[in-house]
């Protein structure tokens, strides 16, 4: 089902974009109150990139090679939108929302395969 | 070159969006709420009762029959059948194809026209994204050298743009002005920027054929029709004999296209010359679930309604024409789908406004200094479009549920609506301080907007009530004007003055404006 996918592209693409965010001395300062620790940085643009990634493939694999990119980059832009959003007024709430948001895609790919 | 390419593309940026954004801005906005022109038209046609079906062939021969009487001497007739969110035929009629194009929309049920009231509904802002309400090729040309102009300043944006993946979350609210409007000007570019250059790339695509004429009525020297049928785009047609012929009846031909059709409903029905002894029948069907948009298509004899053919299946090249306007339209998109598009528009939008502020917020006279005349056409201008267009929108909602529904020109008091609050916002920029009337304008819009489920429930009804049809519309409404309270809140605190100057070097760093 279409929108179960948005909502799992959705929240991988958050995930991806809260975790690269969290990899700049800038954001993780607002975030976390120091820059990010040494040997951090590649670990959290890694899970970034495959979150963003994962969330290509599983837009390809259940609407095509046509309509899945566009479905993710619609999601790339809505889930950038809240990053930017809890970064600029609610930074502390960033961590819980990276956390909530791998249950979230796995609750969204179970509910899309169930249907 | 004086400068770096840095700083030329950066000039070449501000220029560029400069003279075009108030055209961009309007039709980013009317755009974006093209997204949503069936639900705007249902909304404002309150009267007309969903989820009644009608056999298509029936309706066909009473609108056929509404043409004939209306129009028996036209060039051509289009039936656009009942659909679900419209339940009404409507009928066009032209003497030729430069026009005037008439319509009138009908009762499904007699073929009189409807009683609903008299709207153009969402169609308004539709034609208005494209056309700006001017004659329609004056409006298309203007639009698209606007929009030629833009891919201009996106792509010199994006040179000037010195950090897109290092910024691309950054939007520093408590620095000076000049620094959260240049970071909200990036963050609302960059994230939505591949919907950016899709939607102003597949937008020029989309009005090719009428600003580059020139292939194709080469190619094909007095007979451009033909270009249509062999690119697959129209099935094959005779042309007019000369002689009167009678147009067989409409009913036989919709049951036959239908069975002859893939599985999506029919849309419409055109005949060309329908009163010749050489007249074509065409149904249209509504486009498969894919990115082009392509309609399939069936033809008939007029005068003795055989079946002729359908189109040819379009090439590679024709394919991809049809994608882009297909991937412009988003017609695929379901209604999550819908949502991230119309954010994308909204984005937009905030591109070309925080653009448009940023281009004066840079040019801020110091203390001291006379604001020059330029300046202060351009933030005249700012305040006029992004407030005034909002306002006008919702002055547009609002005449719809405060006219009364028996007044002449009703549809036309709508639009008098629309441009009167334009007009009103845009006069009050001009006669109020920069800062107030940026916060009055953006008020004004508000209030406006938080006044339509207001009228709405006053007039219509609740929004709970009606099985909540117009509670989506309706909390829509409420998310703009709340979103317009905030700016105008915003535009009303105090600068930072001590951050400006630091700012204004920052920003003529980067090749905005002087420092």
């Amino acid at each position: 089902m279409t929108p179960l996918v948005v909502a799992l592209n959705l929240s991988l693409c958050f995930c991806g974009l809260a975790l690269m965010a969290l990899s700049l001395d800038r954001h993780h300062r607002d975030v976390f109150g120091a820059r990010v620790p040494a040997g951090r940085a590649l670990p959290l643009r890694l899970g970034g990139w495959i979150a963003i990634l994962g969330s290509l493939a599983a837009a390809m694999l259940v609407e095509g090679a046509n309509f899945g990119p566009i479905q993710w980059i619609g999601a790339l832009t809505g889930a950038g939108l809240a990053v930017v959003l809890i970064l600029s007024y609610r930074p502390a709430w960033l961590r819980f929302a990276v956390f909530a948001s791998l249950p979230m895609a796995a609750l969204s790919l179970l509910l899309s395969l169930q249907s | 070159m004086r400068q770096g390419l840095r700083q030329s593309m950066a000039w070449l940026h501000a220029w560029s969006g400069l003279v075009v954004g108030w055209v961009l801005f309007a039709v980013f906005v009317t755009g974006t709420a093209s997204y949503y022109k069936d639900d705007i038209s249902a909304w404002m046609r309150p009267e007309l009762r969903l989820g009644v079906e009608h056999e298509p062939g029936q309706v066909a021969e009473r609108a056929a029959a509404f043409l004939a009487r209306e129009a028996p001497d036209a060039g051509g007739w289009f039936i656009e059948l009942p659909k679900a969110e419209d339940p009404v035929a409507t009928a066009h009629w032209w003497k030729t194809l430069e026009g005037p194009f008439h319509k009138a929309r009908l009762d499904p049920e007699t073929g009189a026209r409807s009683a609903a009231r008299d709207t153009r509904g969402g169609d308004f802002l539709y034609r208005f994204h494209f056309e700006l309400s001017m004659p329609p090729l004056t409006g298309r040309w203007v639009v698209g050298t606007c929009a030629l102009v833009l891919l201009v300043a996106l792509i010199s944006g994006i040179v000037t743009h010195r950090r897109i993946f290092a910024d691309l979350f950054t939007f520093r609210r408590s620095k000076a002005r000049q620094r959260s409007w240049l970071d909200a000007h990036n963050v609302a570019g960059v994230l939505a920027l591949p919907f950016h250059l899709m939607i102003t790339y597949t937008g020029l695509v989309t009005l090719a054929p009428m600003y580059m004429p020139w292939g194709a009525s080469t190619a094909y020297k007095g007979e451009e029709l033909r270009f249509f049928t062999e690119s697959g785009m129209m099935p094959e047609t005779r042309m007019p004999a000369g002689r009167s012929g009678t147009l067989a009846p409409l009913g036989p031909m919709v049951r036959e296209a239908i069975a002859r059709a893939p599985a999506t409903p029919i849309e419409g029905i055109g005949v060309q010359n329908p009163a010749d002894a050489h007249a074509a029948v065409i149904a249209y069907f509504e486009e498969p679930h894919g990115l082009a948009h392509l309609h399939p298509q069936v033809a008939f004899e007029g005068t003795t309604g055989a079946y002729t053919g359908k189109p040819s299946d379009p090439g590679p090249v024709a394919y991809a024409s049809t994608a882009f306007i297909g991937l412009h339209e988003a017609h695929f998109a379901g209604p999550v789908l819908r949502v991230l598009f119309f954010l994308c528009g909204i984005l937009g939008a905030a591109t070309v406004a925080t653009g448009l502020v940023l281009w004066t917020v840079a040019r801020v006279p110091k203390p001291g200094e006379r604001t020059g005349f330029g300046l202060r056409l351009v933030q005249i201008l700012n305040v006029g479009t992004v407030a005034g267009l909002p306002a006008g929108i919702a002055a547009y909602f609002l005449a719809n549920r405060l006219l009364p529904l028996d007044l002449a020109g009703r549809a036309g008091v709508e639009i008098g609506a629309f441009f009167g609050l334009w007009a009103l916002v845009a006069v009050a920029a001009c006669l109020r301080p920069h800062r107030a009337a940026w916060r009055e304008g953006l008020a004004l819009a508000a209030l406006l907007f938080l006044a339509v489920p207001l009228v709405d429930a006053a007039t219509v009804g609740s929004p709970f009530g009606d099985g909540m049809r117009f509670l989506a519309f309706d909390t829509v409404m409420i998310a703009i004007g709340g979103g317009l309270a905030f700016a105008a809140h915003k535009a009303g605190s105090v600068a930072r003055r001590g951050q400006a100057a630091t700012a204004r070097q920052d920003l003529a760093r980067e090749g905005f404006g002087r420092a």
